[in-house]
């Protein structure tokens, strides 16, 4: 404050506000042009099995959003999120034996993602942190004991063929069709992501995360805030686990179990915690990665060079590639700036 | 901040006149240890009230006590014809009372305005729904919180800040953004502890005069707890001094100061420690 508050006290009493600094409408061309790119590139450069791979990005990454929203914002660190993919992928599975569409089955796995992550979400209210995490993997463990153990139901340990959806004259089966299918949930989903980082409620999950008592000074309902959270996430997931499953038309236990946790909040932390884009780059990150060392016939190479990664973004850069990306940004725009102010 | 905000999405704002915080008999115990004991004294309504003493009087303890952050061992306060009893920090914030904090609170990687915005809370908000689907309404209470945020902003001087994280500002600014949370729902009750501490000279001119200034354009109790006697002086209507934990005495800053027990208690202290 060494200029002093008077100084900088441009508005007098009376005057309107000035607006809120707008993005420039040249950076919003640009982030529409390389998002266009992104989404088209895919259906360009692969085709078949790639562009099955590049749907369950899209299928991951709405899940990576929902547990971006939780942990990311919120600050709740859930170990079952996989689980309320399965929850999801299950639900539209088990409507869909029974001959139900795709309306009824969208619509029964939004209630029940509501009914469960309530479930979940009420009696681990007061817990955060280590705590929230172990009672999440007990509700995780529990979710894979009763799939395996509703054999008739789910098809248990074995799997169960999920039979591809009909969209219009888009068939999901077909590796283009079932891409275009998850685009419209993908982009969806990313705009409400966008658009809760721009309301109160969204700003309430900051603060919760933050400070809880900063968050209680101004008024917000922490409890009420944590299951909302909650309860959005498990939506996200329950999709996009439907999604999954109708893209891979396959699903078993092992889609959803703690390792599927575990890879959903390491696309969190690597893509990192609090970013959309983030959510996206880590979703893409962990459905890619594993891929790409199969392809190069070392897939038991994943796991060590994967931990490897994590370990490296998780000690040096605490905000994942995101972080990385922005400070990046922030040096060559400073340099450029001090380069200017020599020259001038 | 000139009307900013309505009268209607002001809660706390309608009756009236902004309330007296009547405290009696009250005590706060930390195990064995009264942080406050058997305090009685008055924050009149619609004036700036100083709370002066030296560390450890209670001071913040006071505002703890008046906000429901800290449970009471005894007595009661009162807010207008309102027994706080045991209110929680929510009603009292719907009740129109926002505090500060000693050690600042903030979201350190959100940006400034992110910062100011969640202050809006108390305002009536569409419920989560709504803020997510109905989005002409959302707007409309984003557009409101906006200019809400901008003007008290603007007003502390940060307005060309809002952007920025608050973890790249100096220290100082960082108060401020914590001032500015709780300005921006224009409480009728506001209670800082210490908003001025890590301010230079004119930095806290600067607060005084934009305190004064929110006090003149919204009528508020507006309580201050401040060490720096000059500002208390030029600032405040009413002050309060404490020590140890009891009330040393209170009344206007002249009768204050020129208190024996007062110079003894407090400047003493002061004058040992220059800071
Ligand atoms: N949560 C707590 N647990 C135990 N003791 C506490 C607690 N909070 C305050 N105290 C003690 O109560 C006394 C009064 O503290 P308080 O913070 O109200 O003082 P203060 O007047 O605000 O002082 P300062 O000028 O240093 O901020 C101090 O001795 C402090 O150590
Ligand atoms: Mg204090």
């Amino acid at each position: 404050m060494s200029a002093g508050v008077s100084d900088r006290m441009t508005a007098a009493p009376g005057q309107a506000a000035p607006a809120r600094p707008r993005k420039s409408t040249r950076s919003v061309a640009v982030r529409t042009a390389v998002i266009v790119v992104l989404v088209a590139a895919p259906p360009l450069i692969f085709s078949g099995y790639w562009l099955f791979v590049a749907a369950q990005v899209l299928a991951f990454g709405i899940a990576t959003l929902g547990l971006e929203i939780l942990y990311g914002r919120t600050g709740q660190l859930s170990l079952a999120h996989a689980s309320f993919m399965g929850v999801g992928a299950y639900t539209g599975y088990v409507l869909s034996q029974h001959g139900y569409g795709v309306p009824a089955q969208l619509g029964a796995v939004l209630v029940v993602a509501l009914v469960t992550g309530a479930i979940v979400a009420v009696p681990t209210l007061r817990l955060s942190g280590l705590r929230l995490a172990l009672v999440t993997l007990a509700v995780g463990e529990l979710f894979a004991w009763l799939l395996t153990n509703t054999t008739g139901l789910t098809g248990g340990t074995q799997g169960a063929a999920v039979a591809p959806v009909v969209i219009g004259s888009l068939d999901s089966s077909v590796p283009l069709y079932a891409y275009l299918i998850a685009l419209v949930p993908a982009a969806l989903a990313t705009l409400l992501a966008v658009h809760l980082g721009r309301t109160q409620l969204g700003r309430r999950m900051l603060l919760v995360r933050d400070s809880e008592t900063a968050a209680r000074s101004v008024g917000v309902a922490i409890a009420r805030t944590k299951i909302i959270a909650f309860l959005l996430s498990a939506v996200f997931a329950g999709f996009a686990g439907w999604l999954y499953s109708v893209v891979a038309g396959f699903i078993s236990p092992a889609d959803f179990n703690l390792f599927a946790s575990v890879y959903l909040f390491v696309a969190v932390i690597l893509g990192g915690a609090g970013s959309v884009v983030g959510a996206w780059l880590g979703a893409a990150y962990v459905v890619f990665m594993p891929q790409l060392f199969t392809l190069m016939g070392q897939p038991n190479l994943y796991p060590l060079i994967g931990g490897a990664i994590l370990a490296v973004v998780a000690l040096l850069i605490p905000d994942g590639m995101v972080g990385l990306a922005r400070r990046l940004l922030t040096r060559a725009q400073r340099r450029r700036v001090t380069a200017t102010e020599v020259a001038a | 901040m000139t009307a900013t905000l309505t009268p209607a999405e002001r809660p706390g704002a309608d009756d009236a006149a902004p309330p007296t915080i009547a405290v009696t008999g009250l005590s706060v115990r930390y195990g064995g240890f009264y942080a406050i004991k058997d305090l009685t004294t008055a924050l009149p309504g619609g004036e700036i009230v100083g709370v002066i003493g030296p560390n450890g009087a209670g001071k913040s303890t006071l505002l703890n006590a008046i906000s429901g952050f800290t449970p009471l061992t005894e007595g009661t306060i009162t807010l207008g014809e309102r027994d706080l009893g045991t209110a929680s920090t929510a009603q009292r914030v719907r009740a129109g009372l926002v505090r500060g904090f000693q050690t600042v609170r903030l979201m350190e990687r959100e940006s400034v305005l992110t910062n100011v915005l969640v202050g809006t809370q108390r305002l009536p908000q569409p419920d989560p729904v709504s803020q997510l689907f109905a989005l002409p309404r959302q707007w409309r209470a984003r557009r409101r919180d906006l200019a809400a945020a901008m003007a008290v902003l603007d007003l502390l001087g940060l307005g060309a800040d809002a952007e920025r994280r608050v973890d790249e500002l100096p220290f100082a600014s960082r108060r401020l953004v914590e001032v500015a949370r709780v300005l921006v729902s224009e409480p009728s009750v506001i209670l800082l502890d210490e908003p001025a501490a890590g301010l230079d000279r004119s930095g806290r001119r600067d607060l005084a005069s934009v305190l004064v200034r929110v006090h003149r354009d919204h009528p508020s109790t507006l309580v201050v707890v401040e060490h720096d006697v000059d500002l208390v002086k030029s600032l405040c209507s009413h002050v309060i001094a404490l020590a140890s934990g009891a009330l040393v005495c209170s009344g206007t800053p002249a009768e204050v100061f020129g208190d024996p027990r007062v110079q003894q208690a407090y400047f003493g202290r002061i004058l040992d420690a220059p800071a």
